[in-house]
């Protein structure tokens, strides 16, 4: 009952929280359209024509929406999107460079890894986006150079069937028990970024004993983590381990039977990234929709899909924020070799 | 009445060439030079690429023989190329096991509703694998699968799956059933282009309707069965979402996941991946080398030019049992998983399970009119198939055309060219046709023209094999005839070659078209924005978890390239009666095309 009215806060708080931000989007709507025709960059960018997109992070429905909303405000841009997989998207930009083909201006992948690598090799631009300031603070500077910056915010945990499951499991450790033995559904770290993300904050945190430990519990590996939320909507298994935490809301807001477990020893933050390539061939468009990313709109577009919201005055769906959930996200200067590393233990210990 | 031959037809036709080199030298060198042009553009350059990146570092470029030690000396690389042979073998042994004698019954028996037994064959071609997995996966998932579900209602609740579709087994399953369609086309087409009359002369002689099929027809139609096997077999060889959807969860490694995973890797494993294509490479040309020893130089002639009877055998009691076996396939393969697929696509929020409330059309309105990309995709996707199947039919037929006839020397190495795309995996060939045309003076990148030559070259062993197949059973003595009435070798090809493969070569620009407007993994670099196809659109609802918009879309491709078939009907009987008519010289009813009417 507690349980219930705090829910209930929570999503009044949140309805408060949005009407309080639509209120004053509506109020601001007439003066911002007005503003962007002054906007010395969108008149750059209009010049351009047009804005060729990269993106892995954010699936197509949002995507897509944060699409139309830039249409919608800057008209006379035609934006071509290419909504991949985060790697796919990479490698063939990564391709792309290596014959001197310059399509992309702007790239969002869900690996800070290849933003890493694509500074080193001078293949990105600097650009401070005025609307950054609105950035959580913990992600504001991910780079002193500003080549960078943060394009989603995805949240790993643990999703489950309420209809089948009275009890889930509260945290990683919990999903050890004996009794999630051949009922958990997981993605594979060779294949998704988030999982691999996943094995190895695992790894930092509870070492390869908890790979073993979880072999045992015959769990069953799909691809992407998205695969966690059709195996129990199906019916397969009952638990998801390294699971979407906002995929599983949004398709709780659809009315599947499912819901999500931010664990008590930290859900896994894993960023998805943004950055303006230095051949751009549209470069204005592309410093325009990177400001656009922390506009108000997308952020109000991104709490209606149930992502986390890349403005700071932009309440979560239901009216969760970062501050509400323990959660932990991987840092270092080079994942890259620790990421290979977890991916081959996993092989051996989990398959 | 057809002759049978076994001596080659290839001194006639050398015979019919050589005096045309004397005469028409310029026509005949521009049509090699533009079939060894289109060869070299759609062939050797984009494989030429993925073979040069196979001897390179990925991480520092330099020469190395590397990435094919490390294939040798890795159990971890090793394992899959076990794991797929496996699957490929199996596969095609379904797929030639299944396809032929349902190819046998629907063309030479009096089997009730042959036609609606063609109509669903084919209707089992045009569903990409990936989509029949899923659907197959609802349906035998071991724990949700509605079959397991049914079975355990049955059994009672302790008793275990039925059935799992999780496991070598049931990928074999998969990629068998949506293999037989090859096979099945191929041995159809072949029978139906063969000469009725020499069974009849068996049976005039006494012999019994197995003896007659033993001795005649089977030595028949064996070139085809051979070359339906090796596809068949190539097709399980490098096939990805069934593999993908159902061996990943069990831990099974096979070449092809593999190779997405050194894409997926950081840094990408590009070069590594095209040395691991390269054993496949190897396989399949032993397959094609064995195939040669076995057929030698006996190739059955069966088309004369002249009349041929329409008599089929009577299965007498077994004729609805054999029906009953004939529906096996399309229950598996069609009903059965698209019966699941519907009902997931007409739910608003599949996890709700069945009821009214549930019901909804919202993912047909999203697809058709909520979603942008779909109208572009769809346009896109009949666009590039009907261009690339007609640019690959043409090539295959011609290249096929140069073999057979022997036209000029080293024929057999056009053969060898035209046949090597079909083992490199998708994503492979994709990079390959990127490296060849994202550089001067050929940039292509981002262009239609770039998917329409990718695909073509990645179907023409298929237009090719099936030309092949077709043109080893047209005796070359009307050719002949043409020929020394004074027909250039052009006019022979146009007005009595093609007329006489006929059907069979409309049926060949199907079994193109139908895996052109189905296939993923060729587009996934090569597509932007604005060329993107429907298979790429429901690949990314896939990756987005969004299955009610995957089964409608899919319910959807499904649809559209089945009334494209369907479409074509009126065009297929078209061809056939005037085939007819102009063999026998009088109007005759239309003899059953390989496509339903």
């Amino acid at each position: 009952m507690m349980e219930f009215s705090r829910r209930r806060l929570l999503q009044t708080g949140g309805l408060v929280g949005t009407a309080l931000v639509t209120g004053g989007l509506a109020g601001t709507a007439f003066s911002r359209i007005a503003s962007a025709a002054d906007d010395p960059l969108y008149a750059a960018a209009k010049k351009e024509g047009a804005l060729t997109l990269y993106w892995g992070s954010y699936e197509q429905q949002t995507m897509e929406a944060i699409r139309d909303a830039f249409k919608a405000k800057y008209p006379g841009i035609e934006v071509n999107l290419l909504r991949q997989a985060s790697q796919t998207v990479y490698t063939r930009l990564r391709m792309e460079l290596q014959s001197g083909v310059h399509e992309c201006d702007s790239l969002g992948t869900t690996n800070m890894l290849h933003y890493t690598e694509l500074k080193k090799i001078g293949a990105l631009a600097p650009f401070e986006p005025v609307d950054g300031v609105h950035i959580p603070d913990a992600f504001r500077t991910l780079d002193p150079d500003k080549m960078f910056h943060v394009g989603a915010i995805s949240l790993t945990s643990i999703n489950y069937a309420p209809g089948k499951v009275q009890t889930p499991p509260a945290s990683w450790q919990a999903l050890l028990e004996d009794q999630w033995q051949g009922k958990i559904t997981t993605g594979s770290p060779a294949f998704s970024g988030d999982v691999a993300n996943w094995v190895v904050a695992i790894r930092r945190k509870y070492g390869d004993d908890f790979l073993r430990a979880f072999g045992k519990q015959k769990p069953k590996v799909g691809q992407s983590n998205v695969d966690t939320v059709t195996d129990i909507l199906a019916g397969e298994r009952v638990v998801g381990s390294g699971a979407p935490f906002s995929y599983t809301l949004t398709q709780k807001a659809a009315g599947n039977p499912i819901d999500v477990v931010a664990p008590a020893d930290d859900a896994i933050l894993n960023l998805g990234v943004t950055g303006i390539l230095a051949k751009a061939p549209h470069p204005n468009a592309a410093r325009l929709f990177t400001n656009f990313l922390y506009s108000t709109e997308v952020s109000m577009i991104l709490q209606k899909n149930y992502w986390p919201t890349l403005r700071k005055d932009v309440p979560w769906a239901e009216g969760r924020s970062l501050d509400q959930l323990k959660w932990t996200r991987n840092t270092g200067d080079d994942l890259g070799p620790e990421v290979a590393e977890g991916i081959a233990k996993w092989k051996e210990l989990v398959r | 009445m057809g002759v049978i031959s076994t001596d080659s037809p290839d001194s006639a036709a050398a015979a019919i060439a050589r005096p045309a080199m004397a005469r028409v030298p310029l026509a005949r060198t521009v049509v090699f030079g533009a079939v060894a042009l289109l060869l070299f553009l759609l062939v050797v350059l984009p494989f030429g690429w993925v073979l040069n990146n196979s001897f390179h570092d990925d991480l520092t470029g330099a020469w190395t023989l590397g990435n094919y030690a490390r294939i040798f000396q890795s159990a971890e690389l090793l394992e899959p190329l076990f794991n797929s042979l496996v699957l490929a073998v199996a596969t095609a042994v379904i797929a030639v096991g299944i396809g032929v004698p349902l190819a046998w019954l629907v063309s030479r028996t009096d089997l009730p509703f042959r036609r609606t037994i063609r109509v669903l064959t084919l209707t089992a071609f045009v569903t990409p694998s990936f989509i029949g997995a899923t659907g197959w996966i609802l349906l035998a998932a071991p724990n949700s699968g509605w079959l397991n579900t049914l079975w355990r209602s049955l059994a009672g609740a302790e008793a275990g799956p039925l059935l799992n579709i999780y496991s070598m087994t049931g990928a074999i399953f998969i990629c068998g059933i949506y293999t037989v369609p090859y096979s099945f086309t191929m041995v159809s087409s072949a029978l139906d282009e063969m000469a009725v009359e020499l069974e009849d002369a068996a049976a005039t002689l006494g012999s019994g309707t197995l003896r007659t099929m033993l001795s005649i027809t089977i030595p028949l139609v064996t070139p085809a069965v051979i070359a339906s096997f090796i596809l068949s077999f190539i097709q399980g060889l490098t096939l990805f979402g069934v593999p993908a959807f159902l061996l990943t969860p069990t831990g099974i490694p096979v070449v092809t996941t593999k190779l997405a995973e050194f894409y997926q890797l950081f840094p990408p494993e590009i070069y590594m991946a095209a040395a691991y294509c390269m054993p496949l490479l190897l396989v399949t040309a032993m397959l094609f080398w064995m195939r040669r020893r076995i057929l030698g130089r006996k190739q059955f002639v069966t088309i004369s030019g002249k009349s041929r009877a329409g008599r089929r055998i009577a299965l007498g009691a077994a004729r609805w049992p054999a029906f009953g076996a004939a529906l096996l396939l399309p229950l598996v393969s069609v009903f059965l998983p698209y019966a699941a697929l519907l009902l997931v696509s007409l739910t608003r929020a599949w996890g709700q399970g069945l009821s009214w409330e549930n019901l909804s059309l919202h993912w047909y309105w999203w697809a058709l009119f909520g979603n942008s990309e779909t109208h572009t995709a769809i346009v896109n996707s009949l666009l590039f198939s009907t261009l690339a199947a007609t640019l690959c039919v043409m090539l295959g037929t011609v290249v096929a055309y140069i073999v057979e006839r022997r036209m000029v020397f080293g024929a057999s190495l056009f053969g060898a060219v035209t046949t090597v795309p079909i083992i490199i995996p998708g994503i492979v060939m994709s990079v390959g046709f990127f490296a060849a045309y994202t550089r001067a003076p050929l940039n292509l990148y981002g262009t239609p023209l770039l998917l329409v030559a990718a695909f073509a070259a990645t179907f023409l062993p298929i237009a090719y094999a099936h030309g092949g197949s077709i043109l080893k059973g047209i005796g070359p003595e009307l050719e002949r005839a043409a020929r020394s009435l004074g027909a250039g070798e052009g006019r022979t090809f146009l007005s009595i070659t093609i007329p006489l493969m006929g059907g069979g070569l409309l049926s060949g620009w199907f079994l193109v078209f139908i895996p052109i407007i189905r296939e993923l993994s060729v587009a996934v670099f090569l597509i932007t924005p604005k060329t993107n196809v429907m298979t790429t659109l429901i690949y990314n609802a896939k990756d987005g978890g969004n299955y009610e918009a995957v089964c409608a879309m899919s319910v959807l491709l499904l649809l559209i390239t089945l009334a494209l078939v369907a479409a074509a009907g009126p065009l297929t009987r078209l061809t056939t009666v005037r085939r007819t008519s102009r063999k026998t010289g009088r109007k005759t009813a239309p003899a059953e095309g390989v496509l339903p009417t």
